[in-house]
């Protein structure tokens, strides 16, 4: 009988971690038509992206390609914008490494978040490290600087307001499920947990232990006390920076 | 040979036994009972003596150290036993014997405390123990054997006094607040001081090396009030020891017990803190007085696997203790198992937040 249901539940678990795997999938952030990354750097950088899209719903794109072949630069950048994510708020940084040169497109509320400035020095970012992979990890680096500066309400380096609101709100409307990196943490937490209770219950079957003390052999009303003295010694003050708030406003 | 006393029914001449539930000695018999006072403590003078001279080797210098020989009054039957045996059965004839000298001037008891509760109801509790807990081996549930059960008066030496002690703390408190994008956390840590007086009446320390201390500390608290003094006539029936742990060697347990009473006591006075931890602790005993007595005791043993497990209820108020296995491997797996669920319901409630 335990065998049974012990199967059953690791048949759920299975079936459970398997449908949730199949819809938390990695989007493409980082689009190499230049061929100039490794898969596991690609893998890497996008889930960077994918990390500051659920806190601050705002996807940041990166692509690196050889020309723009029969369109524009502005109509390159704005459709593989479009081709690669749904969500209306977002950056991509194109870098054309045949041209040498930069362009960028902007969408929805992100430009709350990235100025021209801001995108300038992310572009410098990228353009002075020797690796294109160091250079993208700087440039995705830059953009969490400004996105959690815009979100906390700060300023960004060109000394914009931002509108918080708009942000929050921004940042809510684009979940899509919990990353599949927290099922081992969510299991680890479980077993940790389970084996906590169950070896409390197992405790129970040793009964014979040293009395601890003589306190029931004490004669009632016997206890007097003569000296107190609550003398204080010393405060250590921490502070530590609250998380960002990433839920529904 | 040493002399013995057994308690005789003068309307049979059976021997009569301690009875729990009538708190009288009863003659199984005629059934006839008898009040313990009624009962005299000495009967010497009926003691009839009867000698048997061995054909065999002789014991060798030094072989017989530790062990003392009686003769049965009933059967003639010598009965072997160690030191401090007090109250033992006759292996040949079943009767209840108690070895007069163990118990005699200054080795007697000044308090005994009667068995309220008999062999079945130690059964009983046997079976109740180990039916109630979890995680033991089917095996241990279907195999195991009672090998043994015994009524035991165990020798404690119970110690009255008047404790002054002081006691140092550390304790801190810890507030936390937050402002926009902070939070603080403030801990104070205080010097405490802590000095009084407690009176402890009759802490008991094991005086048998025979019974295992912890196992002895486990079946408290007795209720010495319903304690009686000492009378050879409620060992009947049951196993008795004299002492081989003196007062003095028991007095650093008591003294252990006291000293650590003082920290929690005085502890529980200092209030208002998040925590707080004992530094350091002094005492002083003063009108420091002890006694002699014997606590009632079922003994159980029961074997399984070829290990021998031992269990004790108080003969008094029916506490029963006693460790028992556990089957390691249904323990892993039902760690596991609740592990796995929990998680499970922590990444589907993760999802369901996330969702919402």
């Amino acid at each position: 009988m335990t065998k049974k249901i012990f199967a059953t539940l690791v048949a759920v678990i299975i079936c459970f971690s398997a449908v949730i795997s199949a819809s938390a999938y990695t989007r493409e952030y980082v689009i190499d038509y230049a061929d100039k990354l490794a898969s596991s750097e690609i893998e890497e950088l996008d889930l960077f992206a994918e990390k500051l899209e659920s806190a601050y719903g705002v996807s940041v794109l990166f692509c690196i390609t050889e020309g723009t072949g029969d369109v524009t630069a502005d109509e390159f950048s704005s459709g593989t914008y479009s081709d690669y994510t749904d969500n209306e708020n977002g950056l991509i940084i194109v870098h054309d490494d045949w041209k040498k040169t930069y362009f960028s497109f902007v969408s929805g509320n992100a430009d709350e978040y990235f100025s021209n400035a801001a995108i300038d020095s992310m572009i410098d970012a990228y353009d002075l490290n020797e690796s294109y992979y160091g250079g993208i990890y700087a440039c995705y680096e830059l953009a969490e600087e400004y996105l959690e500066n815009g979100y906390s309400g700060g300023y960004v380096n060109d000394s914009e307001p931002l509108n918080n609101d708009t942000d929050a709100k921004g940042a809510s409307e684009e979940k899509d499920g919990v990353s599949i990196i927290w099922l081992p943490v969510s299991l680890l937490i479980g077993l940790l947990v389970g084996f906590l209770i169950i070896n409390g219950i197992a405790s129970k079957n040793k009964s014979v232990k040293m009395q601890k003390n003589a306190t029931v052999y004490t004669r009632p009303g016997s206890m007097i006390i003569t000296g107190s003295a609550d003398n204080f010694l010393y405060n250590n003050i921490d502070r530590t920076e609250k998380p960002k708030q990433t839920e529904k406003k | 040979m040493s002399t013995i006393l057994e308690q005789k029914c003068p309307c049979c001449g059976g021997a009569v036994e301690f009875n729990t539930g009538a708190q009288k000695l009863k003659c199984p018999y005629c059934d006839t009972e008898f009040d313990i006072t009624a009962m005299p403590e000495d009967t010497s003078n009926q003691v009839e003596q009867i000698n048997w001279n061995s054909q065999g080797t002789q014991w060798g210098a030094g072989e017989t150290d530790g062990m003392s020989v009686y003769a049965c009054n009933s059967c003639g039957g010598e009965i072997v036993a160690d030191t401090t045996t007090g109250a033992t059965t006759c292996p040949y004839c079943g009767n209840q014997v108690v070895m007069k000298g163990q118990f005699s001037g200054a080795l007697k008891p000044d308090l005994v405390i009667p068995f309220k509760l008999d062999k079945k109801a130690a059964k009983e509790a046997l079976k109740k123990h180990i039916s109630t807990k979890k995680f033991v081996p089917k095996s241990f549930l279907t195999d195991n054997r009672l090998e043994e059960i015994k009524g035991v008066y165990v020798p404690h030496w119970l110690f009255t006094c008047d404790a002054i002690g002081n006691a140092n703390y550390k304790a801190k408190k810890v507030k936390t607040w937050s402002d926009e994008n902070y939070e603080y956390t403030e801990t104070s840590y205080f010097d405490i001081y802590r000095s009084g007086n407690i009176g402890f009446d009759n802490i008991p320390v094991d005086g048998s090396t025979k019974m295992p201390d912890d196992l002895m500390e486990s079946v408290e608290p007795f209720d010495l009030s319903q304690a009686v003094d000492f009378n050879t006539a409620y060992l009947a029936g049951y196993l008795a020891d004299k002492y081989d742990v003196t007062a003095e060697e028991s007095m650093p347990r008591a003294n252990e017990r006291i000293r650590q009473s003082i920290i929690d006591s005085f502890k529980e006075t200092v209030k208002g803190y998040d925590d707080v931890e004992n530094q350091s602790a002094n005492m002083n005993i003063a009108n420091g007085i002890y006694k002699y007595a014997l606590y009632p005791v079922w003994l159980l043993n029961t074997k399984w696997n070829g290990e021998n497990f031992t269990f004790a209820m108080n003969g008094q108020t029916g506490k029963f203790v006693g460790n028992i296995p556990t089957d390691k491997k249904a323990v892993t797996k039902a760690s596991l198992l609740l592990g796995a669920g929990i998680g499970a319901v922590i990444y589907g409630l993760m999802w369901l937040i996330e969702l919402l």
